[in-house]
Formats: structure tokens, C-alpha cells, sequence
């Protein structure tokens, strides 16, 4: 077994007894990523001599006895939307292609403390908006096991990354999917956490009150110690939420544990192959304990349209910010509207422009009622029947995405399509609870997720779920 | 509902985005769809439901000026799409509107 296919808890391990250190290990994943990066574009950078010199220092930390937590030495990846000091961050887009990140993100912060090792940052859609990584102005991702396929998004390049070992973890963010669908393309594990749970200080927003930043994972244990680094409140991010912190809680079996599958999402729509490797899967946690029973889960269509509604109106506020005068590009025109208009159209593309222009008319004087408004009372709808759900089962339970990877440019010619990838994903946002995708097979050849959910800031139970899975499938 | 493609044109200004004609037509088609399938928001009944809100705390943090280190205010000023020693250089603001 190579090096950098070793999981964190494996590293560790071998880490702690002297048999590998953080250098050779850093060097593995460097080394694959210098074969595979230029047929996938997983990594828009790689920081090679840094990597080195921060697993040099982590080894002599080490032999010193004093490591600064469970990540040191251990190489990670970043989406190029999480701001790593006096690195380039582009967020995917051309309007940022030469900016620098003046501070670090939180959770960039946190993991530099415990000596995590960066390796890079990994390709994404432009500013998180996309289901494929088709939408990055750096090119596509490509799948690892089909260059013709997409690695979903838009946290894509972090999802190839692991999937291929190129690293040993990775973080993304999730608006409405962006971490659970490209884990559940690629094979991997994702986890959005219960929102406030992540500060989103140092993540480049895109819909803020939906955004939550979160780990790509070989295994549940593993996950576990990337979001136990992450969490936490924090000053500079009035989301995040005065919990009791995160500390995984493992169990033996699925015994007590009782699974919802909800009816309203087992319908139409959903690829032959991956209803039956999901049901595969259901068939597994019942075998190891789990009590499976059918739930009413209203409002999945209309969790999709709240999403459509939501999001756009928060990304047309929050990219007003780009308008050429403090930072990215500027194509400089009078009058200054020209300024404005030519450096945004020039700037962002035509994914971004379309939902700027969207959330635009949403928020615009005469439809700010109709569209805005009601999707927020119901969003409230949506919350309750979680709730409602939850108070019945403690898990929920269907397919990651209602397909496999699918060809590159087979949905971008119609937005609508595209947007039906985050259909089993979205309402999870929009209630901010806790949700994970784990691989559970393959539907002709490609990999199948499975989408847990669970109740809000019950993360360890979520993942004690799976890891019973993973060690029972 | 449709979208007239003067509509597109005043919310393309609205959002400081220039679109050419072939852009303002393909959003006219695009606007319309994802508008289609949102409609049905409207048809749920939300009478006496309240609006979500953010379950963010209440109490703001103070806002208190605090020190940047060097390599912070280096950067931020190195981001600068254009500066004049540590200013940062604009086009002039007192133009007219676009249409006006």
C-alpha cells in the first residue's frame, strides 16, 4: 500500500510509532498528484515546497514530543474558496484570477494550528455554483474512473482529490449539495454539518445563510477528526451557534436506531441503478440492527424552489462586493456604471450572471412579496416537517443524487436540469441540519451515495451510523 | 410568467451586468424556465406562517477596531485594482446614471 492511500487514522498510527514520517507521507501525495493532476484538474495549485517544509517541521515537532494536535503532519486539500493567508484564491472565477487572500478562513486557521499539512487548493464551480465543476473558468474536474464524466460540484476538484488519493482529506463547502453530490459521484465520503456548527469566516460567500463548510473523507473516523479541527464558535462569525462541541460517540451496531425512508422521495425521477444500490444498502443497516420504516417528508419539490429562490437573492447581494473598485478585476469606463457593468460581465460567468440576474428580479420592487417572502414562510414548512420527521426516525435516508456521473456537457445547456442534481440534497440546507453522503456501490461501474440525515448538531450520531455500515457492507 | 426582454435589459442595469443581445434573449428563455418551476411556491399556503429567520444570535459583537498584522494590510493593499501609495484609486463617482 502506497502512503497516500493510507486513511488519517491509519497515519496517525503510523505516525505516532516512528514507522513513516509526515515528509515521505507528504511526498506520496505530491507524487500522485504530479501523475494524475494534468488528466484531472482536481488542483488549480499546489503548494510543493511549502507542503515540504511544513511536514519537515511537523517530523521534528514529533521527535521533539510536543505535536500540536491529531492533523499533524497530515496532508490536506482546500477548495479555492477558503482563504489561506498570502495565497491566490480565485474562488473559481476569472474576476478574482489574481487576487490574494489577505487573512485566513477560521477553519484554514484552526487547521494550520494543529499542524495539518496544505497541500493546494482544488478546482470548483465558479463561486460554488454548479452541481459538475463544469463551471469553473479554469476548466473542468474530470472523473477519476471516466475522463468524459463530471466529479459533480461544486466542490469537485476537493472530491477527485481524495477520491484518488492525491490527499488524505479535504475540505469543500455546501450551499444546497456541493460537498454530498461530488462525494457521492466520486466515491468518498462527504459531510455537510448542522449550519453554525463551521464558522464561515474566510470562506468566499455565496448564499450565507445556507453555506457550511465541511470535510471530504475516506472514512467516517476520519471525518470525524476533520470536523472536530474545524468547529466551533467563533467571534468573527454571529452563525455560528453556542453548542455543546462536536465529539464522536461510536456504537457497535445499528440496534434502536431507527431509519426513515421518506415516501415523497423514492418516486420518479431517480436512476434504476441507484435505487438499487441504495436499497442494497438499506437491506445492509437493517441486517445490522437498524429499524427501517417509510416517512412522510413533504415539500421535496418545493424545498427545491425555496432553494432556487433563496440562494440567487443572497448571491445577488453578496457578489454586489465585485464591482471593480476594492479588489479583482477592473475594467475601467466612464461613467463609473460602465465600470461596474463591463468588469461583472467580463468577470463572472454566464452560470453566475444568471443567478445575479434572478435573485435580482426576486428582490425587485413588486415581486420581493411573491417570490422572497413566501419562500422564506416556506422554508418555515420545510423546517417543521423535518422536525416532524425527526421526531419519529432519528435518521432520514435516500439516494445522494437521483443519478451517476453523467457526461460533461450533457446539462449545461439547460439550467433547470442541472439544478434537478440537488433535488434529494437542497432541503437539508434549507432546514440546517446535519447530513452526510457515503459510498454504498456502483451503478454500472460508477459510484452510488447514500444521504443520511440527522437532527441538528447530531453529527455523532450521524457518523456512528455510518462508520456500523462501513464496517458491516 | 414571460419575461419582456426590456425587463431583462432594466434588471441586467439593476445588477450592474452588461448583456449583449444574444445574452438578453438567452436569459429571456432561461429566466423563464427556472421562474416556471419556482411558481409553484406559490401555490402552498402559508397563511399565519411566519418567515424563517437565521438562527443567528441576537446580541451583536462589538465593533471594535483592532490591528491588522502587516502582511494583512500589505495584501489588502496589493489587491487594490488600482492605488496611489496606500489609497485606493476610483473612477470618479459623479456621473450620471445609465439612462438618466
Amino acid at each position: 500500500m502506497q502512503l497516500n492511500e493510507l486513511t488519517i487514522a491509519e497515519a496517525r498510527k503510523k505516525l505516532d510509532a516512528g514507522e513513516i514520517s509526515a515528509k515521505d507521507l507528504t511526498q506520496a501525495c505530491l507524487d500522485q498528484i504530479r501523475s494524475l493532476n494534468g488528466a484531472l484538474n482536481a488542483f488549480l495549485e499546489v503548494y510543493t515546497d511549502e507542503a515540504l517544509a511544513a511536514a519537515k517541521k511537523s517530523d521534528a515537532r514529533r521527535a521533539d514530543g510536543n505535536i500540536l494536535g491529531p492533523l499533524d503532519g497530515i496532508p490536506l486539500a482546500l477548495k479555492d474558496n477558503l482563504m489561506d493567508q498570502g495565497k491566490r484564491i480565485t474562488a473559481g472565477s476569472k474576476i478574482l484570477a489574481n487576487h490574494i487572500a489577505a487573512y485566513d478562513a477560521t477553519a484554514v486557521r484552526k487547521l494550520k494550528e494543529q499542524g495539518a499539512v496544505i497541500l493546494g487548493r482544488t478546482n470548483m464551480d465558479e463561486f460554488a455554483m454548479g452541481s459538475s465543476t463544469e463551471h469553473s473558468a479554469y476548466g473542468p474536474t474530470r472523473h477519476p474512473r471516466d475522463s468524459e464524466r463530471v466529479p459533480g460540484g461544486s466542490s469537485g476538484g476537493s472530491a477527485v482529490a481524495l477520491a484518488t488519493n492525491m490527499c488524505l482529506g479535504a475540505f469543500g463547502s455546501d450551499t444546497g449539495g456541493s460537498i454530498r453530490q461530488p462525494a457521492a459521484f466520486c466515491g468518498v465520503l462527504g459531510l455537510k454539518p448542522t449550519y453554525g456548527r463551521v464558522s464561515r469566516s474566510g470562506l468566499i460567500a455565496m448564499a450565507s445563510s445556507l453555506d457550511q463548510i465541511g470535510p471530504f473523507a475516506k472514512t467516517a473516523e476520519d471525518a470525524a477528526s476533520l470536523l472536530s479541527a474545524i468547529q466551533g464558535n467563533d467571534p468573527a462569525d454571529q452563525t455560528t451557534a453556542q453548542q455543546e462541541p462536536f465529539v464522536p460517540a461510536w456504537t457497535e451496531n445499528l440496534t434502536g436506531v431507527k431509519i426513515g425512508l421518506p415516501r415523497q422521495a423514492w418516486g420518479e425521477g431517480m436512476q434504476e441503478g441507484v435505487r438499487s444500490a441504495v436499497q442494497t444498502a438499506v437491506q445492509v443497516m437493517e441486517k445490522l440492527g437498524a429499524q427501517i420504516s417509510e416517512v412522510d417528508l413533504p415539500y421535496v419539490d418545493e424545498a427545491l424552489a425555496v432553494y432556487y429562490v433563496l440562494m440567487p437573492c443572497e448571491v445577488s447581494a453578496n457578489l454586489a462586493r465585485f464591482d471593480g473598485m476594492r479588489y479583482g478585476l477592473r475594467l475601467e469606463n466612464l461613467p463609473i456604471f460602465e465600470t461596474y457593468a463591463k468588469t461583472r460581465a467580463t468577470g463572472f460567468g454566464p452560470e453566475v450572471r444568471r443567478r445575479i440576474m434572478l435573485g435580482t428580479y426576486a428582490l425587485s420592487r413588486g415581486y420581493y412579496e411573491a417570490y422572497y417572502v413566501q419562500a422564506k414562510k416556506v422554508q418555515t414548512l420545510i423546517r417543521r416537517a423535518y422536525d416532524n420527521a425527526l421526531q419519529k426516525v432519528d435518521l432520514l435516508l435516500t439516494p445522494t443524487a437521483p443519478t451517476t456521473a453523467f457526461k460533461i456537457g450533457e446539462k449545461t445547456a439547460d439550467p433547470l436540469t442541472m439544478y434537478l442534481e440537488d433535488i434529494f440534497t437542497v432541503g437539508v440546507n434549507v432546514a440546517g441540519l446535519p447530513a452526510v453522503s457515503v459510498p454504498c456501490g456502483t451503478a454500472e461501474a460508477l459510484p452510488v451515495g447514500m444521504h443520511l440525515t440527522g437532527r441538528a448538531f447530531c453529527e455523532a450520531e450521524l457518523l456512528a451510523a455510518v462508520r456500523v455500515y462501513e464496517q458491516g457492507s | 410568467m414571460a419575461l419582456s426582454s426590456e425587463e431583462v435589459r432594466q434588471l441586467a442595469d439593476l445588477a450592474r451586468l452588461e448583456l449583449d443581445e444574444n445574452e438578453v434573449t438567452a436569459a429571456e428563455k432561461d429566466l423563464d424556465k427556472i421562474l416556471g418551476f419556482v411558481d409553484r411556491l406559490k401555490k402552498v399556503e402559508t397563511q399565519g406562517v411566519e418567515p424563517a429567520s437565521m438562527p443567528a444570535r441576537t446580541e451583536w459583537r462589538q465593533d471594535i477596531a483592532q490591528p491588522v498584522d502587516e502582511l494583512a494590510r500589505e495584501t489588502i493593499l496589493a489587491n487594490f485594482p488600482a492605488r496611489s501609495g496606500d489609497l485606493l484609486k476610483a473612477p470618479g463617482v459623479f456621473e450620471k446614471p445609465k439612462g438618466k
